[in-house]
Order: C-alpha cells, then structure tokens, then sequence
C-alpha cells in the first residue's frame, strides 16, 4: 500500500517536472508575478502632481509649497489662471489644484481667516482625500495656534506602513490558492480526457489512496513554490518582517492548500476538459479570493458578503497569514484560523473526495 | 469573399459557443467581476474597530470621546481597560486603534499645557494604517482647535475650502466602477478569443481551414465576428450595473461610451486572438492571456493609482497598454462629461482606432494558413 502511494506521488513529481511549460508558469507565478504586484501596486499617494495659480504676493503661499515634497509629491506647477488649471485637472494631468487669491496673503497678515481654495480630482478618491489631508497639517503648522494636544502614534508591526511586503504577501497568497486549484484540478481532468482516469478506478488500488497521492503531490509542489517565493521574494526583495513563528505560517499554508485542493477535486469532477477546469476554476476562485478580505477587511464589506466571507477558507488563511507575519500572534491566539482552515478543509476534501472518487 | 462559407463559419462557432458553454463565461464572467470588485474594493476606511481608553474622565476627554463616536469613520468603544490588554486585541485582530487619552487631561488643558495622546494603528494593512492615522489626527485636531476656540481667539488661521470635482461625495463607487468596466472589458473579451484557433490546433481541426478556401482574413472574421457582437451587449449591461445598482453618474455622451467600448472590445479580442495564434496548448493561452491582461488591467487602469503619478518603466508601460486610452473616456464619459470637445479626449480614441488596426493585422500577419 505504502509502495503504491509513494509511487503514483512519484510519477506525478515526474510528470509536472518534464512538462517544461507548466514548471515555467509555476517558477513565474511564485518569483517574478508576486514581484510585480509588490513593486508596482502603491496606493499610497506618490509623485502627486499638483498646480497652482498664485495671486498673492508670493510669500506665504510659496512657504506652503515648499512643505509638498518628494516622494509624494511632484513640484506642484504654476499655472497662469484658474481656467488653465481647471483644464489640466479635467485632463487628469493635475490631480490637486491650489489657489491663493489675492484676499488671502492679506487676510492671513491681518490674522484673519484665510481661505485656501483647492481642487481635487476626486475620481483618484484615495490620492485626493490623503493629499487632502497633507495639506490640512502643512496649514496648521503655519497657523500660529498652539494646541493643547500632541498626538503620538505608533504603527505597530510596520512603523513605515511599507506596503511592498504586504503587497507581495497578498499575492503570494493568492497565487498558492489560483495553482493548488488549477494544478489539482488538471491532474485529473488530464487522466479523464485521455481515459486514463476510468482504469485507474478499475485497478485493484484503493481509489482513496489514488487521489490523497495525487493530490498531495500538487500540494507538495506549491510548498516548493512557498518557500522560493518567501526566500527570493518576500523576504530577499521585499524583507516583509517575521514577528510570529515561520512554522505556525508553514503549518497553515499546509493545511490551507489541502483544503483547497478539495476545491480542485471539486472542479475535477464536474469539467470534462482542461478548459472547462480554466472556466471552473476562474468562476469559483474570484468570488473566493475577493470575499477573502485581500483587499477591503472583512468587517468593511457589504454585511452579505460578510456572511458569505465566512466560507471562504482563503479568509482565515489571509487573516492568520497576516497576523502571523506582521502581528507576531502566539500559537494560542491563531486558532480561530486553523480550525477555520482545517473545518473548510475537510468538508470540501470530503466532497470533492466524493464526487472524483466515483466511477459513474 | 466568400461570403457564404464566412456565414457557415461563423453560424458554426456560435454553435459551439452555445454548446461548450462558454457562453456562460461571456456573460456571467463581466457582471461578476464587476459585482465582486464593485462592492468588494473599498479604499475608504469606514467602521474601524476603536478602543478609547478614557484614564480622565472629565468633561474634555468626553467631548473628545463623543467625537469618536459620532463619526462613521469608527465604531468607537471607550473602556478602562489596560493597555497590555487592549495591545492583545490587536495581537488578536479584533481592535484596529486604540486611543489613549492621559489621566491628567482637563487639567493640563485648561492650564494650556500640552498633554500627549498615544495613538496604536495596526498597520498589518498598511495603506489602511495610514488612513486610519489621519482620520484619528483630524478628529484629534479638530476637537483640540474647537477646545482652543472656545478659550481664546486663534490668529492667523488657514482654512481650507476643497471642491471635490467629479466625485464631489469621494464615492468609492464612483471612483472604481468606470475602471473596473475599462478592466472587464479587457479581461473577459481577451480570455474568450485566446481559445478560439488554439482550440482547433490541439483538436486538430485547424487543417479544416488549411485545406478550406477561405482566406487568412475572411478565417479572422469568421472567428471574431460571433464573439465580438455576443461581447457587445455587454457594454449595455455593464453600463445599465453602474448607473442603476452601484449609482455612478453618467454626464458625457452614451454615442461616444458605446463606440469607444465597442473599439475596445475589437482591441481585447484582438489581444486575445494574438495569443492564440502564437500558442500551441490551451492551457497555456489562458495563462498567458491572464498574466498579459489581468495585472496590466489593473494598474494602468486609474483604479490604483492616476497615470499622471506613474515615473520611469511604469508610465511608458501604462501607454503601451489600451486600458489608460479607453479608462481615460471612460471616466470623462461617467464622471467628467467634456466628452469629444476635450482634446486629449480626440487624441486617445484615434490612438485606440490605430491600436485596433495594428493588432487586427499583426494577428493575420501571424497566422498561418499552412502546416510548416
């Protein structure tokens, strides 16, 4: 029996590794594709440009100016009149228009209220509002008010909300969930459309064993594929900090491509090509990876899709992969994520289990 | 031309179409995308789960307190909890901030002394950290200017008056909905017609058309003309999604939306059929055209990030891309509403006329009509 499983294991390590074509797709997803999304996916705002057209004498408004620097900002560019700059921002070549108006040199020396007029272009909502708010504390440093208060704030675990390695880390999740699927999934769907599959239902090998050995060597390549892209990317390129324990997040991310190779039984058993697999697998795992709270945490989301976040294993996964990546969460506290992942797990292992494992 | 075989080709690969079911992917493919994203992607940060410990209790640190509360940018809960605590809630991921206001705040208030407010923001999710951040500063600093008012005159004081152009409400909505039509319609009509010839290589059908009388051109029409009409009604649906479920303002033109789209998704096929004409195994095709269009799409779509801030590789890559052309039209026809009057407007739908021409004919170009 242990010959057998070791053996079909085997023979599927050996078919992925002949096949030139999918080795490239899986070294690129794990190395250069989580690169990419960590490197040029930014929301903070960066090289905003911004205009202005200035009436005043030039003092104050200039002493503002200086404080808009790099890396945010670009040097803002002087433009003649309003009607210029309100073209260049309806050409989306401005994002954030200044004005100072003749009143306001002169109401700020009388120490009057001033206003400062600015446009933003708020279809780059995120850009405009945190520019916004830039501007908000240039402006309070030259009122001479004294506040009774200083604000102290700490980032904990990412003093400098680098966002590459969080970026990278996302990716990478995603990317072990869009391959273990996909792989799984072709293993089969491979074997059913040269006929292959039929015969080895008939052998006499438990079928049980047939797949837990198929599968687990699609899972034993993605694992590769983790520690490449942890060791070259996410740690060599992006040097994403590690405050909890590197086995707990191996652990996890074990278990987690085990449940969701379930998924790719599950998609293995209902499409008769590679290409309904592709179909498949892109119709499930969008929905999964978006409810996963990748993008928005899950508490913001529309209280629907907050429900249904609940059956997405990819959820706990991300939330227990940050918390162990950046909040250095102990063994203790990670079980919520575990026992998500591990309860997702079995039930669609057993489905999919089910529904490959049948012979009519 | 041979118009008869085209209509059998053609008549031949809608057939198909229905019967492979893909046709399920052509419609239900965009809407999803659009739904998931739509409602999915917030960059506004609104409910953070805040802890206020209150160590005063006075009638400062309450007004400050309410301030929290009363805003829908945190659900606010003020605790006596200690801070080891309140830490071990973010350990936990159940806190996002905690706010620490000091034992002797009235007091050092009224005295004009300055007292210190510690702030914690988990920045696991760091862009979210950095909003989170300024939103704590603003309502700090707004209470403190109204504290400062109320006992002496400011001098001196800037205030900003901001006009919101195109999005005057900051709607997440607005700003992403036109990106993510600009990324679908990249996305679903490329994935489609990477299939189409590599299909007939791996089944072997393809030398039906090597020994048929149809052209290398007439071959193309057959093939996209059935997609590209089946392609078309999605513009109408994922026009009718933005403006009725997710409440995006049309101001521009709908002639011009309809016509930049429909080049558009003559541009994504073309793309898509590219690929398949250089690729030999299906699988491959699909990969190839996600990797090309999915993260492209994206980036250069304006969703993330305005083109005009892009420096070096990243903005000459974004004009090799059609997304930032038609995303371009797209936000002026839903959002801005200058429509052709605007110059840039002029120039960016003859850029994708010709990104339309020259991908049509690198695809026939590379298309083969014989076995080599």
């Amino acid at each position: 029996m242990n010959r057998v499983f070791w053996a079909i294991l085997g023979k599927e390590l050996l078919a992925f590794l002949r096949s030139a074509g999918l080795v490239a797709m899986v070294l690129y997803s794990f190395t250069i594709d989580i690169y990419i999304a960590g490197e040029g996916i930014q929301i903070k705002p960066r090289n905003v440009h911004i205009g202005y057209v200035d009436e005043t004498g030039g003092g104050i408004s200039q002493k503002i100016l200086t404080h808009l620097h790099t890396p945010e900002f670009l040097p803002p560019k002087r433009y003649r009149s309003q009607k210029e700059l309100s073209r260049s921002i309806f050409n989306k070549e401005t994002l954030v228009g200044l004005v100072f108006d003749r009143e306001f040199e002169k109401d700020f020396r009388q120490g009057k209220k001033a206003q400062l007029n600015v446009l933003l272009d708020a279809t780059a909502a995120s850009q405009s509002f945190t520019t916004l708010g830039y501007l908000q504390n240039i402006v309070l440093d030259f009122s001479e008010l004294d506040l009774p208060v200083a604000i102290k704030t700490h980032k904990l675990f990412n003093e400098n909300a680098d966002n590459k390695s969080f970026m990278a880390l996302t990716e990478l999740l995603s990317v072990i969930t869009l391959l273990i699927v996909i792989l799984t999934a072709v293993v089969f769907v491979k074997e059913k459309e040269e006929g292959t599959w039929e015969i080895m239902l008939l052998m006499p090998v438990d079928p049980r064993l047939i797949i837990l050995a198929k599968s687990l060597s699609q899972v034993f390549i993605v694992m590769a594929g983790v520690v490449l892209a942890l060791g070259f990317v996410v740690f060599g390129a992006f040097h994403a900090p590690m405050n909890g324990s590197f086995w707990a997040f191996m652990l996890l991310t074990f278990l987690y491509s085990f449940s969701s190779a379930g998924i790719g039984l599950f998609v293995a058993a209902v499409s008769n090509s590679v290409l309904q697999v592709a179909q498949f697998s892109i119709i499930i795992m969008m929905p999964l990876i978006f409810l996963s709270g990748a993008w928005t945490p899950v508490y913001a989301m529309h209280p629907v899709l907050q429900v249904l976040s609940f059956f997405s294993p990819l959820r706990y996964y991300i939330e227990g992969s940050e918390s162990i990546f950046y909040r250095g969460t102990e063994w203790i506290d990670l079980w919520p994520y575990f026992s998500g992942v591990m309860l997702l797990g079995a039930l669609l292992y057993w489905y999919g289990f089910r529904k490959i494992g049948k012979l009519f | 031309m041979k118009l008869g075989v085209v209509k059998a080709y053609m008549l031949k690969e809608l057939t198909e179409l229905l019967r492979t079911r893909l046709i399920v992917m052509v419609y239900l493919m965009p809407s999803m995308i659009l739904i998931l994203f739509g409602y999915g992607i917030r960059m506004d940060v609104s409910h953070a789960r805040t802890l206020i410990i209150d160590n005063d209790q006075s009638k400062y640190s309450r007004a400050l307190t309410s301030k929290f509360e009363h805003s829908r940018y945190f659900d606010a809960t003020v605790t006596q909890m200690s801070e080891k605590e309140a830490l071990h809630r973010i350990k936990q991921a159940t806190t996002d901030i905690i706010v620490i206001i000091p034992s002797s705040f009235q007091k050092r208030l009224l005295h004009g002394q300055k007292s210190e407010i510690g702030v914690f923001v988990d920045a696991a999710f760091p862009t979210r950290a950095t909003t989170m951040e300024s939103y704590v500063q603003g309502v700090i600093l707004n209470a403190a200017q109204e504290a400062t008012q109320n006992l002496g005159t400011p001098k001196g004081l800037i205030i900003i008056n901001n006009r919101n152009l195109f999005n005057q409400a900051m709607r997440d909505e607005d700003a992403i909905v036109p990106g993510l039509i600009g990324l679908v319609l990249l996305v679903a009509p490329a994935i489609l017609a990477a299939l189409l010839i590599v299909k007939e290589k791996e089944n072997g059908t393809i030398f039906n058309f090597y020994a048929s009388a149809l052209s290398k051109r007439e071959f193309l029409a057959a093939k996209l003309i059935p997609v590209f009409l089946l392609h078309s009604v999605n513009i109408f649906i994922l026009f009718l999604m933005a403006t009725k479920l997710f409440d995006v303002p049309f101001r521009g033109s709908f002639t011009l939306y309809w016509l930049t789209s429909e080049l558009y998704i003559l541009i994504s096929l073309s793309i898509g059929m590219l690929i398949s004409v250089v690729t030999k195994r299906q699988i491959v095709a699909v990969v190839l055209t996600v990797i090309i269009t999915i993260i492209p799409g994206f980036l250069y779509s304006g969703i993330l990030m305005p083109i005009s801030s892009m420096v070096g590789e990243s903005y000459i890559e974004a004009h090799m891309f059609p997304v930032m052309y038609y995303t371009h039209i797209l936000y002026d026809t839903f959002l801005i509403g200058e429509g052709l009057a605007s110059a840039k407007t002029q120039l960016y739908l003859l850029i994708l006329v010709f990104y339309a021409l020259g991908m049509l004919s690198l695809g026939t170009l590379f298309l083969k009509k014989e076995l080599k």
